[in-house]
């Protein structure tokens, strides 16, 4: 940890240096793990996916994946993680302005209860929302009872997309409290104070100050948000039958199904094909947050 | 009380008149029985129970117990010989068992696998060298295995099998007899299939029976896909997976199951008050490929294992757990009681597939041999159409073809 | 001094309050039901402890999430330290490189750990601290990102440095402190996390407390949904508990500084 940047600046300024650059010693704990807990299986995942079912090297399932029979889960799963990410951003963003102002029991508790919140998945959460808004929930007999207001009689329903989305909204928005709430503490109040004695308006403060100094911040957030729900397994799987094409879910019908076999290749390709998508979508983050830098 | 007695004073007097049964060399290197490929090969009975004995244990996995009575069948394994079963992720997949052979540690590697048929082949060219993850053995009751569902050599064999039936909410006001019954405008957003037909054996079977009922076959399911796809597209098809949890909780209220997931799910029904009525469908009899048992080449637990498969496989008429005095396993054991002699007493696997509602592969010949007990008549409501239909099961190849078909149509539905 | 809370945001907190409390209320609901649907009870809390298993896989989950969460704060402070003072350059590596654990379906994770994995680790529960430091490791980056990048980290160490800390001092008593809250968010979506995972633990054999109310609920419905919602209330009270442990801590520090 000597490796400063003072140490290092005289050499680098100097133009060409001969010594290697060991400031990767800093992370190299990080990368030995993430190396082997990590990149070591997801070797693996991808040797797999490049050879065919003789296990010799082939493009057979990469050429599969843009056959058409993917398309819909790919669509389907970009959709639910571009729509939870939107709603959950504004959601979640919301109650951070709204809890960075609270005081230290109330910040601790709701901060201990959104950890949860976000961790909660697959069966347990499932079932909640279920139990909360499945044909004989609480809530759905709640309105009917009171309100004579029959949720089911239309298009709602808990088990086609919408109803996925808000169960993927309820542990999407905690994790957006949680990863947003330092940087919207750090909009200082003597900032607003300032722009208050300037004259300056809450609008002109919240374009001027706020948005650009949370932006970074927010956008950073929207992609782990998207992320996250781009990936989402265990929770697809108890809300989901299969009627909603999902990619994660297709995923695990070839590697871990009970009809198909041997096309665990096939369901490798689709998890690199994951990352992929995924890439993409961190190289429009990158260059959005460039553009927004400069400004 | 008194049958208890009974079963003793016969054990008593069977083990007073014949002399103990010492088995042929005995097999003391516990190896041995990894290789083993029969019971006589294996030295008897009495010996395959000893070895069991003294292995302590058997892993099986994805093994539910409310699935085909598998919980009556582990139950009695373990009270008659004490040796525990550890059941491995019961809720897994056949290629989470086949993976499990391949990649677990010795602790937690499967000893026998219940997998489906699609899945042969994968297992049979598994291995590091290219060859069968299994072990041949051939139970007692081989002869009794229709040769469709039995590996030639002994690697793998069926165990049972499943009809497609239609489960609904006995407060429905509808009460459907058929596949086509699910069309009916009543049934708006309830009707629950179990899963992905690419992913779930059982999603599968139901477009196989949705095909044959609207007038396709076994070789093209495009028939079963488009009713699905109607079925949609009305407003029918519930999103919710077709099984205990959901059907409890009330959506589906009409699904598609297993024959031998009723009394299950009539169970689960009744733990929070409701009752659900199961019928066989009389436009569509479908009879699903059956399940495969596989003992592991690299079993921890060989003898356990093949001694387990004999047991599953066997058609005896005995007894249940709850009809155990509890001593048995002590005195198979200490050699009071005659090994095979307990076996014969208890009701074989065969048997208690039959109880929880499944079709066991040596039905045919156990009903010629008059064995077979009567499978739970009070499942089902009553259905004389659906009784008089020739039960109709997909072979192999046919299934392969519909699974491809399938992976590209079922997204679109 | 903070403003207090204006009505809009009252508003927002307590329909929040009302949105995510209402699926557990449903379930606390459901759980308390009597066999066969007749009347309230708690009779299915009671059947969680008759359980066979109940203590080793509970203490089993206990024990990965607390060695989880100590191998993540271990490795994922310094190294997000170090990248935001001196190895700026790997900055941009880091980040993609925490980013990618969370876009591959945790099934593909453990399909090819089965393999990857030789099987003396996979023998032991240990190999899922490490795997859950994974699966941890975008969220925890990014919340201690975010809270590295709000406080002035370079002035804060140059200024504990010249006061003649040492690097863990610094550490303990400068930067950690600073970070409290992000690092407080990234612990608690770690144990949260740890306590509820479900799909790597039953895919690599083991016996956690998820795998193990799987298992030993599958005949009784109502049990299932209990232990589901004893999981997560255990899991609150456990955050909780250590969300005061500072404020206990900081009250006793209080009293002996005036003492």
């Amino acid at each position: 940890m000597s490796n400063t940047s003072v140490s290092n600046a005289p050499t680098q300024k100097l133009g060409r240096s001969v010594r290697p650059d060991f400031t990767i010693l800093g992370i190299l704990p990080f990368l030995a793990l993430i190396g082997y807990f990590f990149f070591y299986p997801i070797a693996v995942v991808f040797n797999r996916s490049i050879r065919d079912s003789h296990s010799h090297l082939s493009l057979t399932t990469y050429k599969a994946l843009f056959s058409g029979d993917y398309r819909a889960a790919f669509i389907g799963s970009f959709e639910l993680a571009a729509y939870s990410m939107a709603i959950s951003a504004v959601i979640g963003a919301a109650i951070c302005v709204a809890l960075v102002k609270t005081h230290g029991n109330t910040k601790r508790v709701i901060s201990a209860v959104a950890g949860v919140l976000t961790s909660t998945g697959g069966i347990p959460l499932a079932f909640s929302f279920i139990a909360a808004f499945g044909q004989e929930g609480l809530v759905t007999k709640a309105l009917l009872k009171i309100f004579h207001w029959d949720i089911y009689a239309g298009a709602f329903d808990i088990y086609n997309f919408w109803g996925i989305l808000l169960v993927y909204c309820f542990f999407q928005a905690p994790l957006m409290v949680i990863i947003f709430t330092p940087a919207v503490e750090n909009l200082k109040v003597e900032w607003q104070e300032a722009n208050e004695t300037l004259g300056g308006t809450r609008l002109q403060y919240f374009r001027n100050v706020t948005i650009p100094v949370l932006f970074p911040a927010f956008l950073s957030s929207c992609l782990l948000l998207f992320a996250s729900g781009f990936s989402a397994y265990a929770t697809a799987a108890a809300m989901s039958n299969g009627t909603i094409p999902l990619v994660p879910l297709v995923i695990g019908n070839l590697v871990d199904g009970n009809v198909i076999a041997g096309e665990a290749n096939q369901g490798d390709a689709l998890a690199m094909g994951m990352i992929f998508v995924s890439i993409i979508v961190f190289a429009l983050y990158a260059v959005v947050l460039r553009i927004a830098r400069k400004k | 009380m008194r049958k208890q007695f009974i079963i003793g004073a016969v054990a008593a007097i069977a083990v007073a008149l014949f002399p103990a049964v010492s088995s042929s060399p005995a097999m003391a290197d516990d190896a041995a029985f990894a290789t083993c490929t029969d019971l006589a090969s294996c030295g008897g009975m009495n010996a395959l129970i000893k070895a069991a004995q003294a292995e302590g244990s058997l892993n099986i996995t994805t093994v539910l117990r409310n699935w085909a009575d598998y919980g009556d069948a582990i139950d009695s394994f373990q009270a008659a010989f004490g040796i525990h079963i550890n059941d491995d992720n019961p809720d897994g997949s056949s290629a989470y068992e086949i993976n499990s052979i391949k990649t677990a540690p010795a602790a937690s590697a499967p000893d026998v696998v219940d997998i489906g048929a699609s899945h042969i082949a994968d297992a049979m060219t598994g291995s590091k060298t290219g060859g069968s993850l299994f072990a041949p053995y051939k139970v007692a009751t081989w002869n009794d295995i229709p040769s469709l569902w039995k590996d030639p050599a002994g690697y793998w064999f069926g165990n049972y099998a499943g009809q497609i039936v239609i489960g609904y909410d006995s407060k429905l006001k509808v009460h459907p007899t058929k596949v086509k019954d699910l069309l009916n405008p009543a049934f708006k957003k309830v009707v629950g299939i179990a899963g992905d037909p690419t992913g779930a054996q059982e999603a599968l079977m139901t477009v196989f029976t949705a095909s044959v009922a609207n007038g396709g076959s076994l070789d093209n399911v495009q028939k079963g896909a488009d009713f699905f796809h109607q079925l949609k597209t009305i407003g029918n098809l519930s999103g919710a997976n077709a099984d205990s949890t959901h059907i409890a909780t009330g959506n589906p209220k009409v699904w598609f199951d297993w024959s031998f997931n009723a009394l299950g799910t009539q169970q689960a029904g009744a733990q929070i008050g409701k009752t659900f009525y199961y019928v066989k469908p009389s436009d569509a009899g479908i009879l699903g490929t059956p399940y495969i048992f596989g003992i592991s080449a690299t079993a921890p637990h060989p003898a356990a294992a093949r001694l387990w498969v004999e047991f599953m496989m066997s058609e005896n008429k005995g007894h249940l757990a709850k009809d155990l005095a509890g001593d048995e396993a002590t005195n198979v054991a200490n050699g009071s009681l005659d090994g095979a002699k307990l076996f014969n007493s208890l009701m074989g696997g065969q048997n208690i597939f039959t109880l929880g509602g499944a079709i066991p592969i040596e039905q045919v010949a156990m009903a010629k041999k008059k064995v077979l007990v009567p499978s739970p008549s009070s499942i089902f409501q009553s259905n004389p159409a659906a009784d008089k239909l020739t039960l109709q099961q997909p072979s192999v190849a046919q299934q392969a073809a519909a699974t491809t078909l399938l992976k590209t149509l079922w997204p679109k539905i | 001094m903070k403003r207090g809370l204006r009505l809009g945001d009252r508003i927002i907190l307590i329909a929040a309050g009302f949105f995510f409390i209402t699926p557990f209320l449903a379930a606390g609901e459901y759980s308390l039901r009597g066999y066969g649907g007749k009347g309230h009870t708690w009779a299915n809390y009671t059947w969680i402890f008759k359980q066979l298993g109940f203590g080793p896989a509970l203490f089993t989950s206990l024990r990965i999430a607390a060695l989880s969460v100590a191998l993540l704060l271990v490795l994922m402070i310094p190294t997000v330290v170090y990248v935001q003072l001196g190895g700026r350059r790997w900055a941009r590596l880091v980040e993609i490189l925490c980013l990618l654990p969370i876009v591959i379906p945790v099934v593909s994770l453990a399909i090819g750990a089965q393999v990857a994995m030789p099987k003396a680790l996979q023998s032991t529960s240990y190999e899922l601290c490490f795997f859950y430091v994974i699966v941890a490791m975008p969220y925890v980056y990014r919340a201690l990102d975010i809270g590295l990048q709000s406080i002035p980290l370079q002035t804060l160490v140059e200024a504990s440095q010249s006061l003649g800390a040492s690097w863990f001092t610094t550490l303990r008593r400068v930067i950690l402190p600073a970070i409290a809250s992000a690092m407080t968010g990234a612990l608690f979506i770690t144990i949260a996390l740890t306590l509820g995972e479900y799909t790597l633990a039953s895919l690599l054999h083991f016996r956690t407390f998820p795998t193990w109310v799987t298992n030993v609920s599958q005949e009784n419905i109502l049990g299932a949904v209990a232990l589901s919602v004893a999981t997560l209330v255990g899991a609150w009270l456990i955050l909780l508990i250590l969300a005061f442990i500072p404020k206990f801590k900081r009250n006793r520090k209080g009293v002996l500084a005036h003492g």
